[in-house]
């Protein structure tokens, strides 16, 4: 009796199985298609990032395999769920590697889920490239890893010049958030400020705690600086804006990196984030034509436009697409042809590798004007 | 940037002491030590969070239904936690307010989300006074504050039911034996003192711009914090208790830097309680 459920189940099994083959084969391809594996959180903490990536990624398969596929093959993605969690990802890169039809990898999200799956995909030879890993430690780690999201590293002097450069503010305090991030932030932005002849006058921090800022803000003010640059995140930047607006020091610019950029920002902050300068690697109204081609093709396929999370795995799919084009799907000249890269027009801005395998990235200068971000042009 | 600092702190000190003197209240009253006052504090707060952004209702309103809230739930609070364990000594509604404690935060994440809830600025504007700018809602604050500690005075001076209260913190077992009705007493000390923790709570939320579930832990502790420092049965010496702790907490930031205001707050607070034990307006402690 149980051994009769069993079969059945099996047979259940099987048939869905065939059923789901043929309902996903395009029937009108008669070459091999082109694997490409996906190692990303569609479930637990990081869902909702891993599923603006399958969105994104399904989006640019579709088009790319309307278009004729590469040089007549069409892409497939084989999805893995890491949940971000660096013993699934390791799992998934065992598999990934020891399946010979796929060429290469997209993923992970974390960086701790990426470095877990690292070691194994350099044994293997695959290259692992990923969306959005941003440690500075990460790309370098092998010579099969490839970042596209930037590090700190890059940012903190872009925002620098941005400050100094675009804005010609000197006199610059910074007030950074205590942790890894905001220290390494900090770090690397004043180191950067420095050399190009500005003035710190003044470092403070605020733990992430923290919801009162405004004796940290009256002693900042004191020192008069020009601009303040504020490594933090949204919700503290809104707390400070309008605990800085209600003690009437309107007479400083302040600047923040990516970080703050979110459409929360502006709800929290309200009137008071008017003038606040920040950036970003991907911004919707960027009027590049690749960039208006993605958004309007996501919101009328997904209804809702489309986040930085979208934009770099959309970025990824399409650089590797690119790259398998060139030089076909074997993973040794897959990862040779990546790493020579030049100008790649990706949404998130043009990508270049440096040595190390990571990409400075080229990011949009951003301020906010009557509640809105937009981009800043002068 | 001196001044600055100290309206900054006289301010946030204005609201600690709106919330030592509710520990003054239970504890002259009662002889007791509630744990469940940061988040009564909390719900005054949201209380006034909600009337300002689901109903858009000034900030006064706010204000005083974060105050009828906060009430509410200290009425309720006395009854549960206290009023069935009068003679059980000090230990079970100590525990029994830490339970509460808990199930309030937990409540106040389960019904308004774990997030900063943003609350709407009044009042942006500020005033120079021989060169000085000041927050127009620095004063606002100072005002109700001071504002509130005044009805306070003429509740308990000038009633009945603040002489019962009085009264009864003398000496509760004579209280009761001259016909002052002592659990009433107690009763409304209890919501009195969690009505001006709401007040706290609410008018905190305003200046900062936000409120959120743990927000009472912080603020419980300072204002526990201050009513020891103040002498624990005083309410002068609470205030003075609440205003020193802000002011030094923000002189800290101003000269030292942003991570030591606690550190050097309780640090001062150590040294007066080590110097003078009864605190600083405080009877010397009867053995009980």
């Amino acid at each position: 009796m149980k051994e009769g459920i069993m079969k059945r189940r099996t047979l259940m099994r099987l048939l869905t199985v065939l059923g789901l083959a043929f309902l996903a084969a395009p029937s009108a391809w008669s070459a091999e298609p082109i694997h490409i594996a996906v190692s990303a959180p569609l479930t637990g903490n990081f869902a909702e990032y891993g599923q603006n990536w399958q969105k994104a990624i399904n989006m640019a398969v579709e088009w790319i395999n309307a278009a004729g596929g590469i040089n007549g093959r069409p892409i497939e993605i084989l999805y893995g769920d890491s949940k971000s969690d660096p013993k699934d990802s390791a799992a998934l890169a065992q598999k990934f590697t020891s399946d010979s039809r796929i060429a290469a990898e997209i993923g992970d999200f974390s960086s701790t889920a990426s470095m877990a799956a690292q070691p194994i995909y350099d044994r293997a030879g695959m290259v692992q490239l990923s969306p959005t890993t941003s440690h500075p430690m990460w790309a370098p780690g092998s010579p099969w890893s490839f970042g596209i999201v930037g590090t700190q590293a890059g940012e903190g002097p872009f925002m620098a010049r941005y400050a100094i450069e675009k804005l010609g503010k000197k006199k610059i305090a910074v007030l950074h958030i205590n942790n890894d991030w905001g220290i390494a932030s900090k770090d690397y932005f004043i180191h950067a400020a420095k050399e190009m002849g500005a003035q710190i006058l003044g470092v403070e921090s605020y733990f992430e705690t923290d919801k009162d800022f405004t004796a940290v803000l009256t002693k900042l003010r004191g020192l008069k600086p020009e601009l303040i640059y504020v490594p933090s995140f949204y919700n503290e930047m809104a707390l400070m804006s309008k605990q800085r607006e209600k003690l009437g020091w309107t007479d400083a610019v302040v600047m923040g990196p990516g970080s703050l950029y979110s459409p929360k920002l502006l709800e929290l902050g309200g009137s008071s984030v008017n003038g606040l300068y920040t950036s970003a690697v991907f911004f919707p109204n960027d009027p590049r034509p690749e960039v208006q081609k993605f958004v309007k093709g996501f919101e009328g396929k997904y209804k809702a436009t489309p986040n930085m999370f979208a934009a770099v795995a959309y970025d990824a799919i399409n650089l590797m697409a690119e790259t398998i084009r060139k030089v076909g799907a074997d993973r040794k000249a897959i990862r040779d042809e990546l790493a020579k890269t030049k100008n790649f027009p990706g949404v998130t801005g043009k990508i270049n590798f440096t040595e190390r395998r990571d990409v400075i990235k080229d990011y949009r200068h951003l301020v906010v004007k009557n509640g809105q971000f937009t981009l800043f042009d002068k | 940037m001196l001044v600055p600092q100290l309206i900054n702190g006289l301010t946030q000190g204005s609201l600690y002491a709106l919330v030592a003197i509710g520990f003054v209240l239970i504890f002259g009253t009662m002889n007791l030590v509630t744990f469940a006052h940061g988040e009564v504090y909390m719900m005054g707060a949201f209380a006034g969070a909600l009337a300002m952004t689901v109903w858009h209702l000034p900030w006064f309103v706010a204000l005083a239904m974060g105050m009828a809230a906060a009430w509410v739930l200290g009425f309720l609070i006395e009854k549960i936690a206290f009023r069935p364990l009068r003679t059980a000594g000090h230990m079970p509604p100590l525990l029994i307010t830490i339970g509460l404690s808990i199930i309030l935060k937990d409540l106040a994440v389960i019904l308004f989300g774990a997030e900063n809830r943003p609350v709407p600025s009044i009042y942006e504007q500020t005033i120079r006074v021989a060169g000085i700018q000041i927050s127009v809602l620095q004063i606002v604050i100072l005002g109700v504050a001071a504002g509130l500690v005044v009805l306070l005075r003429l509740l308990i001076q000038g009633t009945k039911i603040g002489r019962a209260m009085r009264a009864t913190a003398q000496d509760h077992e004579a209280a009761y034996a001259m016909g002052v009705n002592v659990h009433r007493v107690f009763s409304i000390a209890f919501a009195l003192a969690s009505c001006l923790g709401g007040a706290a709570g609410v008018m905190i939320g305003i200046y900062y711009n936000a409120v959120y579930p743990v927000m009472g832990a912080a603020a419980g502790l300072k204002g526990f914090a201050a009513c020891i420092f103040g002498g624990l049965t005083s309410i002068p010496g609470a205030i003075l208790g609440g205003i020193i702790i802000g002011v030094v907490e923000n002189l800290t930031v101003q000269f030292l830097a942003s991570g030591y205001r606690d550190v050097v707050a309780f640090l001062v607070m150590v040294i007066v309680l080590v110097l003078r034990p009864q605190g600083l307006l405080g009877r010397k402690l009867r053995t009980v």
